[in-house]
């Protein structure tokens, strides 16, 4: 079985009225599909992407994936094991959140700023109790902050000294410091300028290398989707119109929607 | 310290004039209630140092029989005016702040638990403020005073009165930190940070506590120092109509409340002179913290 494996994954949101205004009113309930029915699996150490447009559903699917949201239907394993399970014990849950974690959108929003940036990158180790000690979850940050290409001097800083990069670099260091398997990265370059893009995506490429991750890739921009993935879906109104290898999809896709997609890209033609 | 001077909020600081002199009173009366113990020139309450005969003297005027001098003159009982007033101030000021510290708390708390645990308990909660701002804050304060009260027994009331003060001032203004503390809550946990935490299995306590509470504090310091303000002009009034601070313990509103007896009869300096320190202490309050909100957040507004 795959490493990551989503069984017809749905989640409708309930977008009603309260229930007394509703029984005013006379109206129905109001609910939106965002995910339906989406089946897709991931090998271990491998990249899938999932692109589609704004509204598509893919960052349910990441939050889903990673256990902040709760699917409505179907279910996500990850090595044989559900999230959602509730007989899982607190300890139990606890393992199998350390072995999922995530890079997020904003490189603003997603390091709290009133923070070091060496106690946001500690903070896992605590509570998944990898590093007792002081001096040694200051020696683990250093590491860390090396090992995304940041010194270990940043550790004493906040995260409004840096660049935007810089902090997704931070970003990604943290989300290291649980030692996880499984990284989902929801659009972790659309808020970057271009040649920081190539940077980021880089780096994100040698740590797979280096520690054998499994991404999960969640971006609308298909030049970032053809450099880092090895599968691709892609995602229309919530569901999943089309699943190929990246180089098929790129050269013989075969739904309008994904043509659509592909045409719809921005080139750089420099021969013209 | 070298960055707090370097900081633009000290910088606008050096140039308000009405920050700097609302501070500086500010701080003299602090400084004069924590030490009045040795600023006084008497200590107005040991029964045994009053002399009747200094009653009613006039500020800086010699008293007909005892040929003693007040700086602002003596009460009906030939207390001097000037300790009163210091010892009252040293009342006003502790059940301010701990009426401020304990709607702080209160408002706080219970601000981050409807804000970002929402659902049944934040309608709960918020319902119960809206019902709260729907009456005048002094009438929640004598109310809760009542109920104390009368559930005390008759020998514990002039000693729990202070207590008894803090508490219902405090109860009674705890709203504006918890509608303002829910507001900035709400819009902290949608961000990534919050989301992060939840990743690695964090309770909903440990994220309020760590990384909301530090995000969320900024106004409510604001909002702290000018509830001060009102919870003094709050105990002051309760202390006017004889539902506050006990004779034996007076603040400035029992000291104006006794003054007021004796205005039309002439003497008046023992109803001024509580009167304009009560102006000056709240009205520099006041202004500092309305210097705050602007200078620190001028969205508050």
């Amino acid at each position: 079985m795959s490493f990551v494996v989503a069984r017809d994954l749905s989640r409708t949101f309930n977008l009603s009225d309260p229930w007394i205004v509703r029984k005013l009113t006379m109206r129905p309930k109001r609910l939106l599909k965002a995910v339906d029915a989406v089946n897709f699996e991931i090998e271990r150490g491998t990249t899938y992407a999932l692109v589609g447009e704004s509204g598509s559903g893919k960052s349910t699917i990441a939050n889903m994936v990673v256990g902040l949201l709760a699917p409505s239907a179907g279910s996500i394993t990850i090595d044989g094991q559900n999230l959602g399970d509730a007989s899982m014990s607190r300890q139990e849950q606890q393992r199998l959140r350390r072995r999922i974690q995530m890079v997020f959108q904003s490189p603003y929003a997603s390091l709290n700023p009133r923070w070091r940036v060496g106690d946001i990158l500690s903070e896992p180790m605590r509570a998944f109790k990898l590093i007792d000690g002081a001096t040694a979850q200051r020696k683990r940050v250093a590491q860390l902050l090396e090992q995304v290409g940041l010194s270990d001097s940043d550790a004493s800083k906040f995260p409004h000294e840096f660049s935007g990069g810089q902090r997704q670099r931070i970003s990604i260091a943290r989300a290291l410091a649980s030692q996880p398997e499984v990284i989902i990265c929801d659009e972790p370059t659309s808020a970057l300028d271009v040649s920081v893009q190539a940077q980021v995506l880089n780096l994100l490429k040698s740590l797979q290398k280096e520690f054998g991750l499994t991404y999960l890739f969640i971006t609308h921009d298909l030049a970032v989707v053809s450099t880092m993935a090895n599968k691709i879906g892609v995602l229309n109104q919530g569901v999943l119109v089309e699943e190929q290898d990246t180089e098929d999809l790129f050269t013989t896709p075969r739904e309008d929607y994904t043509k659509m997609l592909l045409s719809s890209a921005p080139k750089i033609d420099f021969d013209s | 310290m070298r960055r707090f001077l370097n900081s633009d909020f000290f910088y606008a600081f050096t140039r308000s004039p009405l920050a700097i002199v609302s501070l500086l009173v500010v701080v003299l009366m602090v400084l004069s209630a924590i030490l009045a113990n040795f600023i006084a020139p008497t200590n107005p309450f040991d029964a045994a140092s009053l002399n009747l005969m200094n009653g009613f003297t006039a500020p800086m005027e010699p008293n007909m029989f005892t040929g003693e001098t007040f700086l602002l003159g003596t009460d009906d009982q030939g207390r001097d005016l000037f300790s009163a007033i210091l010892f009252g101030l040293r009342v006003s000021l502790f059940v301010g702040v701990m009426a401020v510290g304990l709607a702080m708390v209160l408002g706080v708390l219970l601000g981050l638990i409807a804000g970002y645990l929402g659902g049944w308990l934040d309608t709960l909660i918020m319902r119960l403020a809206d019902i709260q701002m729907t009456f005048p804050s002094i009438l929640i304060a004598m109310l809760i005073f009542g109920v104390a009260r009368g559930l005390l027994p008759a020998e514990l009331r002039e000693e729990m009165a202070i207590t008894v003060l803090i508490l219902s001032i405090g109860l009674s203004e705890w709203v504006t930190f918890a509608r303002t503390v829910r507001g900035s809550t709400m819009v902290e946990k949608e961000k990534e940070y919050v989301s992060a935490a939840r990743l690695i299995g964090l309770n909903p306590w440990q994220i309020m506590l760590r990384h909301i509470l530090p995000n969320v504090l900024g106004p409510v310091l604001v909002i702290a120092t000018i509830t001060l303000a009102l919870a003094i002009i709050a105990e002051a009034t309760l202390s006017f109509l004889g539902v506050g601070a006990p004779r034996t313990e007076p603040s400035l509103g029992t000291l104006i409340r006794v003054g007021q007896d004796f205005l039309f009869s002439g003497e008046w300096w023992i109803l001024l002179f509580p009167a304009l320190t009560l102006l000056a202490l709240a009205l520099s309050v006041n202004l500092f913290g309305d210097w705050l909100r602007d200078t620190l957040n001028p969205r508050l507004r």
